[in-house]
């Protein structure tokens, strides 16, 4: 893996963070696409029961931002493949920075560090990110 | 965080005990037509603007088929079809599936590994092809836990894989249970 090369990326390099606040209404909304009925995104009083301190955001929902950072961030770049692990819950009313750090380039592909911060300078989610330069194949 | 049995006679230590042994079990169902108000309805739940997500022709213009799901969107679909009849859900909300066992535990994602081999655009027919991986118990700060790992891989009639990704999920005593 080199250190920079003529993709333009550089090791090191950070893409444009991506601040969200989620709200009880979007957990509600993702669970209802992705047809979730698991209580602890949507029913506070019974996400209390299983002893967490509020709604839970969803696992896939908190990937999907942070899977935006990079897409949104290398437009040109394809998205390859991902490898996340989630270190604390996120609940409605956090604000949640999302970013991602360019860490190898080889050739037309990339790896990145993809993180999502949380208020109190901790990450919620950790993982990793694989890029390669998008050949406008069709689908 | 060591690898360690969960305490015997807990609800946990059951699941365990159900699950362990089917480690490789693997099973492959249709899950019918992905269609495009789907895809629109997640690209905008999840903040994706790009059109490619909701306008076909942008999509054509982009080089795919029809409007394209954002990356995770197969993976994140919790049930497909119709889904599971209110008086058939377990106590926390979820349909009860291979792991009757598993219907008092606490139930949280920890984690995924995903590849994306090929783009998932709208009127694709999609099969899921289900492999139970790996059931781990574990003791961590957070008491007696159970890792569950499945790799699901996603592809078409043909038999062209679209993703393959896997999903570890952490299972708990109920709250109150040691």
């Amino acid at each position: 893996m080199t250190g920079s090369d003529k993709t333009g990326l550089t090791v090191g390099q950070e893409l444009p963070k991506l601040s969200h606040v989620p709200t009880a209404t979007q957990l509600f909304r993702y669970s209802a696409v992705t047809w979730n009925p698991h209580r602890i995104h949507y029913e506070e009083s019974y996400a209390a029961t299983e002893g967490h301190p509020g709604l839970l955001a969803h696992s896939h929902l908190r990937a999907a931002l942070a899977l935006r950072c990079v897409t949104e961030g290398l437009p040109g770049w394809r998205l390859v493949a991902t490898d996340y692990r989630l270190r604390r819950p996120a609940t409605p009313g956090m604000t949640l920075v999302y970013g991602a750090r360019v860490t190898a380039v080889d050739g037309d592909t990339a790896e990145l560090e993809i993180f999502e911060e949380h208020p109190a300078g901790v990450h919620g989610l950790e993982g990793t990110a694989t890029v390669r330069r998008a050949d406008k194949e069709a689908s | 965080m060591s690898e360690a049995a969960p305490p015997a006679g807990t609800p946990l230590a059951e699941y365990y005990a159900h699950m362990r042994p089917r480690v490789g079990e693997r099973h492959t169902r249709s899950l019918g037509v992905l269609d495009a108000v789907t895809i629109g309805r997640y690209a905008l739940t999840i903040g994706a603007t790009d059109p490619v997500h909701t306008d076909p022709a942008a999509a054509r213009a982009a080089g795919y088929a029809d409007v394209v799901a954002p990356p995770n969107l197969l993976a994140a679909i919790f049930e497909w079809g119709v889904g599971t009849p209110e008086d058939e859900l377990k106590p926390d909300g979820t349909p009860v599936r291979n792991d009757d066992a598993g219907a008092k535990l606490r139930s949280m994602g920890a984690g995924e590994q995903m590849e994306i081999v090929a783009d998932a655009v709208a009127g694709m027919e999609i099969l899921e092809e289900e492999v139970l991986d790996a059931v781990v118990a574990k003791d961590t700060r957070g008491g007696p836990c159970v890792f569950v790992s499945t790799l699901h891989i996603f592809k078409t009639p043909d038999g062209a894989v679209l993703n393959r990704n896997r999903r570890t999920v952490v299972r708990r005593n109920p709250e109150g249970v040691a």
